[in-house]
């Protein structure tokens, strides 16, 4: 049996690696990646808590019902994401975020 | 089992009919070809009209969605006069192929925040959410003609995209500490009090999934420190959804941070500790909110990323309602929302009239405005007079009550005196920037040459009924506070 903390340490971990490499990445589609695993970070935890909070060995399917939501989501946000990059490399032939200078103070 | 839900089907109605009335519109889209784009834009607009006003006369009226789905029907008749820029910049010539969508999707965006007013649990408020900010992605990004769209586009996902990743795993563990998506006031009394199996790790534990939660509907409204969004969106969007996320999508941000902050109002007393907490970090984030918004306002020349600013520094204003949570905030906050919408509605569709046919979204394409267009330039005067706080405007009446607030607090604390004198100074630059408009309307001289504009049908109605009721509102107090 593993316990609760584990599964909470490695959501943490992936949250962390997801919002760091929001941060610093320059590439788009990496960027999109990182995004990806922040909200696998908090499925992680959903699922996780979920077990933890039942009763008898039956879990709390409310947290399981928002993990699948999330999950559509993620593949909606990832849709329009991906359309939106293939608009910026027609426009600009580059995918960095550095490249993104057209509006600034 | 025993499922028990906590929603009835008719508090949806309104959304349901939408996202029908939009699905209708893509539908046409594709099978109509010959009728012209612009008509979907009128219907839709009409759509959003007849469901605000079953949201205001119906058994509970729900001012919030009231706001929104009146802002969303705004933003389609601006849509509907802005036909020009879209076809240029969505297929590239006069003809209006793709520009269905434009018109259908403020709809869904609009079902969303309908669906978001009646949230009683984080699963609803956070999916509805969604719908919101997946539509308005596509939105800000749909002038593929146009890098500052594709780039505000970009900048708004990436950025929208964190912030619903910090915003979900603090529901994750919302629901890990207090066992359930909930959010009442027994919930939270619970947590605070040391949790279910009553240890303070549970405590710790909870404060920080409320922090994360927070940060999400900080986001939304645009209130420091996640405010980098908003001027470069703002001024990149195309203009109909620019006055979407001004006014309708910042509701549905106030929607959630009234559901997020009011179960804390029991704890929010500055007798003790916890109470203090609370009411300091809202009081910070208001004075940051406003400082920034305002002081960054000041040294704009672009008018949509003035807006952008001036939207961050009025979301400060309303902070401050925030920070006594013991008062009808939800009352005062729907008000000042109200003034706000108004005015930045006014101001909007006179950018896009400006932008349509002086082809510039600079402050200096208002030069001359007073001369060639004096009435026009008045009701422009009286929406950003309103937005600055001047008095006989609205704007001024919810300004002060902003204020009011503020002081009532200082009278149970004084620790918190360092905010007025931040609120003062803020709402000294707003007459400053606001003012910059009025100056380049009635102190510049139009160019040789420059004929005066042409006002568009629902521009001239939208601009004249907004100005008339922030003046009527604002020189009739008693009728707003009814």
């Amino acid at each position: 049996m593993i316990p609760l903390a584990h599964y909470l340490i490695l959501s943490g971990i992936l949250f962390s690696i997801g919002l760091a490499g929001v941060l610093i990445r320059k590439n788009i589609i990496v960027v999109f990646m990182c995004l990806e695993m922040m909200l696998t970070a908090a499925n992680v935890a959903l699922v996780a808590f979920s077990r933890a909070q039942g009763t008898a060995g039956v879990p709390v399917y409310d947290a399981q019902v928002l993990s699948l939501f999330i999950t559509g989501i993620a593949a909606a946000e990832v849709a329009i994401g991906l359309a939106l990059i293939v608009a910026m490399f027609r426009a600009r032939r580059t995918v960095e975020s550095t490249a993104l200078n057209t509006l600034k103070d | 089992m025993n499922i028990v839900s906590t929603y009835t089907w008719c508090q949806f109605t309104p959304a349901f009919a939408l996202v029908g009335l939009a699905a209708l519109l893509i539908l046409a889209d594709a099978l109509l070809p010959k009728v012209p784009k612009r008509a979907y834009a009128f219907i839709g607009a009409m759509g959003c009209f007849i469901a605000s006003y079953f949201l205001f006369s119906g058994e509970h009226t729900d001012v919030f969605g009231f706001i929104a789905a009146v802002a969303t029907g705004l933003c389609l008749l601006l849509a509907f006069d802005y036909t020009k820029i879209s076809c240029e910049s969505i297929a590239g010539s006069g003809n209006e192929e793709g520009t269905g969508e434009f018109y259908a999707l403020p709809l869904v965006a609009c079902a969303g925040i309908l669906c978001l007013t009646q949230a009683r649990d984080l699963i609803m408020l956070f999916v509805s959410l969604e719908v919101i900010t997946l539509t308005s992605y596509v939105l800000a990004g749909y002038f593929r003609r146009n890098q500052g769209s594709i780039e505000a586009g970009i900048k708004y996902l990436v950025l929208g995209a964190m912030s619903t990743g910090i915003l979900v795993y603090g529901v994750a563990w919302y629901f890990g500490m207090v066992g359930t998506f909930n959010m009442g006031s027994d919930v939270v009394i619970a947590a605070i009090k040391g949790g279910v199996a009553g240890s303070p790790t549970l405590a710790v534990g909870f404060l920080m999934a409320t922090a994360l939660l927070f940060a999400g509907a900080f986001f939304k409204i645009g209130a420091a420190p996640m405010h980098v969004w908003i001027p470069d969106v703002y001024q990149g969007a195309p203009t109909p959804t620019t006055t979407f996320l001004a006014v309708a999508s910042k509701t549905a941000g106030f929607v959630v941070l009234c559901s997020l902050a009011l179960p804390f109002a029991p704890f929010a007393i500055p007798g003790s500790m916890i109470g203090k907490l609370i009411i300091w970090c809202f009081a910070l984030v208001a004075a940051a909110t406003l400082l920034i918004g305002n002081l960054g306002a000041m040294r704009q020349t672009n008018i949509k990323r003035l807006l952008g600013y001036s939207s961050i520094g009025q979301a400060g204003f309303i902070m401050i309602f925030f920070v006594n949570l013991n008062s009808p905030v939800v009352y005062m906050v729907s008000q000042y929302l109200l003034a706000y919408a108004l005015a930045t509605i006014a101001a909007f569709f006179a950018v896009a009239m400006v932008r349509t046919q002086r082809g510039s979204e600079e402050i200096a394409a208002f030069r001359g405005l007073g001369k060639s267009n004096p009435r026009t330039a008045f009701l422009i005067t009286v929406s950003f007079a309103s937005l600055a706080g001047v008095p006989l405007t609205l704007g001024f009446l919810v300004k002060m009550y902003s204020f009011v607030s503020m002081i009532k607090v200082m009278e149970n604390w004084c620790g918190l005196a360092w905010v007025l004198p931040i609120m003062v100074i803020t709402a000294a630059a707003g007459f400053y920037y606001y003012f910059k408009v009025i100056r380049a309307m009635y102190w510049e001289k139009p160019q040789a040459g420059e004929k005066p504009l042409q006002v568009p049908l629902c521009t001239g109605i939208v601009l004249t009924i907004c100005a008339l009721a922030l003046i009527y509102l604002g020189t009739m107090p008693l009728l707003v506070l009814g």
